[in-house]
């Protein structure tokens, strides 16, 4: 099949995932499911470096089927058989744990895909384009594999093939590839989620104060705003001696009071200054 | 307080080099007085809808980009901050809110660049533009000569953002104190949230150029537990309890003013500005929907429209607080309040002499050199 072609010869170029991406999101209504079932199979049977450029892929592609979902307009997307699904979003969450047991595979061998996996699994739960819980299961089952990687390389000779070994170009290649993602998923991490509007969600909805958005008791957020204020609520410590100390710092900025007082010259704060030449 | 800056008109007077520090936070005092200046022929309410303007599209913005809320905040810190210096007259305040949000992005590496900000502000403020576009993420088809301008005046106005914040591009935001203080205070997680939407909302006003970031956090923690009050039972009783004591404690002068560094009075004036702003918006629900409101209905109602009203207008959610309501709270409030304090006069240096006329002549002309200096005299060292 074409696709079969396409996907066989993804690298890791954006140029090249764009447009499987937008092969794959064409077809979806026709022949979605087949090819769901060619990337998985691509996945199973690929080298370990094109595992995770499909898992590179995946990514992109989840983000422009969400993309693609929220500009629909609303009457279409309820006769469709896209109603409640967001395309092939929902195959990489049914699918999950599959997938990233065959870019990273147990062993030496997963070992260079594993921190972008977890990078973009990371991605996936802050921006809650796979449901947080359903990542939490499958970075635990990272975790859990790679505390004991002596174990398994001694326990289990004939379980796994033996990996070629990558070429010496391959590996600056790889290096490459791997840098030129990084920096554009560290471009994208700050980008917060944009949950699949529903009708109760008018697009007018930002035009509103905060705290005049219905306040659910719910824990499964749906506006974007909550979102972003249970990720915090996570990710933020307990008020502490550091918090102590820059809040004082804060207060001396605000209340001239706070300050030491003194000579004040300019050699004493001159460490301090940005002179701008304007000529 | 001198700036070791004089104010001599003639170009061969101007001194070779002067100083200009970085005033973080501002005095009622002083923010009268600068506004005053700003406001010309403008009247407090025009001024105001203007700000909320401005700031609601720097939220739609913002938002639609994906911000996360510290870029969003900040952005319209500097947009208060500019208009205390710059009126409001010589600017459009699309400019002006783009150009905050972009120095917004930098401060808080959220970076975004200008054009891709701009396309995103068509999108706004043209949606039925953005409708017909073709590309998968609805970019306006803009004209590529409208679009350079446009971006050319936003680049103009972000360099005396920078000025006016003597570029020191470290910023400290309340939300985390929210959060923490919140959770040592023992509130329910849900007025926490409350709080911290409340937070948002206080950026479209002066408090956070005023205060420092907790007295933000603990003021908007002061009136979410008071708009708790305003709710119809039941809400869980264990709850409802938890709340209402967070009220109690914070409502008194006491020991938390010494763990958290901020004073009752100033969380009550705090809640008096939130709750101001939450009237207004109450009162007013037409002023908080696109600022491209149709005044009347659209001719050709897209299906996109049709999710909403019949008349095609944007229907907001039904507001949670009354206006009336919240009339009656502040007057409560009132009614047992601390003392006022004496207030902090505006001092022997006109603080709008940051930037006054004699600087934006000086702007673009290359002449002498100008120190910023990262924070006021006497504030010395650590990242100052």
């Amino acid at each position: 099949m074409q696709f079969l072609g396409l996907i066989r010869k993804l690298n890791a170029s954006q140029q090249s995932i764009q447009k499987v991406v937008a092969f794959a999101l064409k077809c979806f209504s026709k022949c979605g499911e087949d090819l769901w079932e060619c990337i998985i199979e691509e996945c199973q049977k690929g080298s370990i470096n094109h595992r995770i450029n499909i898992l590179y892929f995946l990514d992109s592609l989840c983000e422009t089927s969400l993309l693609a979902k929220a500009h629909q307009p609303p009457e279409q997307s309820s006769s469709s058989k896209q109603a409640n699904t967001a395309l092939y979003v929902d195959y990489v969450s049914r699918d999950l744990t599959q997938i990233v047991e065959c870019v990273v595979p147990v062993g030496r061998q997963g070992l260079p895909n594993l921190p972008s996996t977890k990078q973009i699994l990371e991605n996936w739960r802050t921006k809650r384009i796979i449901e947080p819980q359903k990542v939490d299961e499958v970075l635990l089952l990272l975790s859990s594999r790679h505390s004991a990687p002596d174990t398994i390389s001694t326990s289990a000779p004939s379980a796994a093939k033996p990996e070629p070994h990558l070429s010496r170009s391959e590996i600056f290649k790889r290096i490459e590839e791997d840098r030129e993602r990084h920096k554009r998923l560290r471009e994208r991490r700050w980008v917060q989620a944009q949950p699949h509007p529903g009708p109760a969600v008018p697009s007018s909805s930002t035009f509103v104060l905060a705290s005049f958005l219905p306040l659910s008791d719910a824990e499964n957020a749906e506006l974007a705003l909550d979102i972003e204020f249970e990720n915090e609520w996570e990710a933020t410590s307990d008020w502490n001696e550091d918090d102590v100390e820059v809040i004082a710092e804060e207060r001396e900025l605000c209340y001239p009071h706070l300050r030491r007082k003194g000579p004040v010259s300019d050699e004493e704060y001159g460490e301090q200054e940005m002179d701008i030449d304007l000529s | 307080m001198d700036t070791g800056h004089s104010r001599v008109p003639s170009p061969s007077q101007l001194p070779t080099s002067f100083s200009k520090y970085h005033h973080p936070y501002f005095t009622s005092a002083e923010i009268q007085h600068l506004s005053e200046k700003q406001r010309g022929k403008l009247s407090a309410t025009q001024e105001e809808k203007s700000r909320q303007q401005a700031c609601a599209f720097i939220e739609a913005v913002g938002s639609k980009i994906g911000f996360p809320r510290k870029t969003l905040a900040t952005a319209q810190n500097l947009y208060h901050r500019f208009h205390l210096f710059f009126p409001r007259k010589d600017f459009n305040y699309h400019d002006v809110a783009l150009a905050a949000l972009y120095v917004s992005t930098k401060m808080h590496d959220t970076l975004k660049k200008p054009r891709e900000i701009l396309m995103v502000s068509y999108a706004v403020r043209f949606p039925e533009l953005a409708a017909k576009s073709k590309s998968v993420g609805g970019d306006v088809d803009m004209d590529p000569a409208t679009a350079e301008n446009d971006r050319q005046r936003v680049l103009a106005v972000e360099r005396l953002i920078l000025e006016t914040i003597c570029f020191n591009f470290t910023s400290k935001m309340p939300f985390s104190y929210v959060i923490k203080i919140g959770r040592k205070l023992q509130a329910s997680k849900k007025l926490i949230k409350c709080a911290w939407r409340l937070t948002i909302d206080s950026h479209r006003t002066l408090v956070p150029i005023m205060y420092p970031p907790n007295t933000v956090a603990l003021g908007c923690l002061y009136t979410a537990s008071l708009l708790a009050t305003l709710e119809p039972p039941p809400s869980p009783l264990a709850e409802a309890h938890t709340d209402s004591r967070v009220a109690t404690i914070l409502k008194e002068k006491g020991d938390w003013e010494r763990t958290y560094m901020a004073e009752a009075e100033d969380l009550e004036e705090i809640a008096h500005v939130v709750i101001d702003l939450l009237i207004q918006a109450a009162q007013n629900p037409s002023a908080n929907t696109s600022p491209r409101t149709p005044a009347s209905p659209s001719p050709h109602p897209s299906p996109r429209n049709q999710q909403f009203s019949s008349t095609g207008t944007p229907q907001p959610p039904p507001i949670p607080y009354k206006a009336d309501q919240l009339i009656r709270l502040k007057i409560m409030m009132r009614q047992n309040e601390h003392p006022p304090r004496p207030q902090q006069p505006l001092g022997s240096a006109d603080p709008s002499e940051l930037y006054n006329g004699n600087d934006i002549a000086m702007l673009g002309k290359n002449q002498g050199t100008v120190r910023f200096l990262f924070g006021p005299p006497g504030v010395v060292g650590q990242g100052v």
